[in-house]
């Protein structure tokens, strides 16, 4: 599966796709199922869109003019995102998950990279059996483990903290960054190695010099990867977390739920800000995402 | 991928360098630490019974007898199985249909793939809150729509009443998913030959014979790869359904996640903390996880063979 992991992922993105002709109907019955099946794309993608419409929509709208009245609100106003802004103390939790995730990220991928290149391109002695168990909890899912987490990181003095929760963060998504950056760095000619080393150079050189640059593609799609995910955590954050100050915005975005539950804009407003990066990387990078993503579907 | 690599390992006569014991030092120091040393604990702490103060005592398989008897775990295993069940046959199947469609060649193809993929990139909390939202009974959208309609008799408290609470749950999981899957089996599409298509319309085999002869058969092991997937995310889901939820209303939608959940660090508990015995039924939720990945690897291996 390893190896073949980046290549099922990689005919995603192109768009253009090889049409598969149906049978030759009468002309009339295929009109009608094209429409058929055209009705049913737009209709699907509705439904989809719809909720994030709504959500837009309802951020948008003065306090007192959520419930009953059009759709689409007759006044727009930013108003909501203002008070989300200053009541949430929005700029600290979104300066949390920033941090969070870009020291994670940066992590994550140093350390993926490094330990990828060497179980695909060094010999050393057991490491296929190191592999193999790194690899051995990939499905392992986070409630499993949780209870013996929390208690490790309070026996640590990790809990509440940023730096507690990046490291747990590292420590979960490492064996899968590294089995990624593993399956790119395979696919390089080992030549490239062998006249380094010829050259003279040292492995490390070779490594940062010589091979990480050639498997940049594989970097961005750890890289997307990993913002995703942890950018998206809610469960490890909420239970390791509890003061205010330090708190990511997916436990936040949940509490504010309890607390503002009658206020739609300020709750969808608050929705949307958290999103907003996300949207903005996924539009201007879609493949890798979609590459990302579904690599990251054969972890979750 | 285990032999591929023994192989290439043996045929590679090379020099060792232990240089490479450098390279992998971090990473297997975070294993140890963040992975490997809280799996195996949480095996001994499963038989034990600890409220997190003091030290934990060994009770033997206490906690799985107390299990087999607490009706409340046994009401989050039987929504955890529908749940699970619900998702992987919706979750396989609507994707593959709606990728065989988008496989077609529309104009408008890639659009259609944005927008389907979009849930998958937004955190679970998010589509949580958001669907809280419009399940809402009094003014959510979806009531709101059914009375726009006329349809009054529809309008429901969905996430209220215990016989449609997990329904509602499994459709914002089918949102959510759905472009994902899509994804998926697109990707496995483009593998198929066109020429078998091509070779069944000469016999004479019309869309529906086509699907179920050449695309389904063809599309075997992505569509494996898809139901285990889905059996592992139903397992140990958690997120969206505390979030919309909490287990509510009176355990309607309890599962194992957030039964655990809710033993170990909820205020519900009667106020103790009973780590031991959550961390059994953590147990049970990685046992069914594990009999999952092993499925799935002895199908990866058996269709290894046949190809």
């Amino acid at each position: 599966m390893s190896t073949d992991a980046p290549a099922t992922a990689a005919p995603v993105s192109p768009p253009a796709t090889t049409p598969i002709r149906p049978v030759q109907y009468g002309r009339g019955r295929r009109t009608l199922t094209r429409s058929a099946g055209y009705l049913t794309l737009v209709v699907v993608s509705a439904v989809t869109v719809f909720p994030f419409l709504w959500m837009i929509a309802t951020s948008l709208r003065p306090s007192n003019t959520v419930f009953g009245g059009p759709l689409v609100p007759r006044t727009l106003t930013p108003d909501a995102y203002r008070r989300a802004w200053i009541q949430l103390d929005y700029p600290a939790h979104f300066w949390n998950s920033v941090y969070v995730t870009t020291a994670t990220v940066v992590i994550v991928v140093v350390l993926a990279t490094l330990g990828g290149y060497a179980f695909a391109k060094l010999q050393f002695a057991g490491r296929q059996v190191i592999y193999v168990v790194l690899l051995s909890t990939l499905m392992l899912p986070i409630t499993a483990i949780i209870i013996p987490l929390f208690l490790e990181m309070r026996t640590l003095n990790l809990l509440n903290t940023r730096q507690g929760l990046i490291l747990v963060y590292v420590g979960g998504a490492l064996p899968f960054a590294m089995f990624l950056m593993r399956a790119f760095f395979e696919t390089l000619p080992d030549e490239l190695i062998q006249a380094a080393r010829v050259d003279g150079a040292g492995e490390f050189r070779i490594f940062a010099r010589v091979m990480l640059p050639l498997a940049a593609p594989g970097v961005a799609t750890v890289v997307i990867f990993q913002f995703l995910s942890t950018w998206n955590e809610f469960l490890l954050a909420q239970t390791f977390i509890s003061a205010p100050q330090y708190l990511p915005l997916q436990p936040v975005l949940f509490g504010v739920v309890g607390q503002h539950r009658t206020d739609w804009p300020l709750l969808t407003a608050a929705l949307t800000m958290s999103v907003i990066p996300i949207i903005a990387v996924y539009v201007r990078m879609q493949r890798r995402f979609v590459a990302g993503l579904t690599l990251g579907a054969v972890k979750d | 991928m285990t032999s591929a690599a023994l192989a290439t390992g043996r045929r590679r006569s090379i020099r060792r360098r232990p240089v490479g014991y450098l390279f992998i030092a971090p990473i297997v120091l975070f294993f140890v630490v963040f992975v490997g040393y809280p799996f195996l604990r949480s095996f001994y702490l499963s038989l034990t019974s600890w409220s997190g103060l003091g030290s934990p005592s060994f009770v033997g398989l206490r906690n799985f007898q107390v299990m087999a008897d607490d009706p409340a775990f046994w009401q989050s295993l039987r929504n955890t199985f529908v749940f699970t069940g619900a998702t992987t046959v919706l979750q396989t199947a609507l994707p593959l249909l709606l990728a065989v469609l988008l496989n077609r060649g529309w104009r408008a193809g890639v659009l259609f793939r944005t927008l389907v993929f979009i849930p998958a990139v937004i955190s679970l909390v998010v589509t949580g809150v958001l669907w809280q939202l419009i399940y809402e009974p009094n003014f959510g959208t979806l009531n709101e729509v059914f009375r726009t309609l006329g349809l009054d008799a529809l309008a429901h408290p969905w996430l209220a009443d215990p016989k449609t609470v997990l329904p509602a749950l499994i459709v914002v999981s089918l949102w959510q998913s759905l472009g994902l899957f899509t994804l998926i089996y697109l990707a496995g599409l483009q593998g198929v030959n066109p020429d078998l298509y091509q070779a069944a319309s000469i016999d004479g085999a019309n869309g529906r014979q086509q699907f179920f002869h050449v695309t389904v058969p063809m599309l075997r092991t992505v569509t494996g790869v898809v139901v285990i997937l889905n059996l592992i995310n139903g397992f140990k889901t958690f997120d969206l359904i505390y979030v919309m939820t909490g287990g509510g209303p009176n355990r309607a939608s309890e599962v194992l996640g957030t039964y655990l959940y809710g033993l170990a660090f909820g205020s519900t508990a009667g106020g103790v903390p009973a780590l031991g015995y959550a961390t059994a039924i953590s147990m049970v939720i990685f046992v069914l996880c594990l009999a999952a990945t092993l499925i799935q690897l002895r199908i990866a291996r058996r269709s290894a063979d046949v190809d």
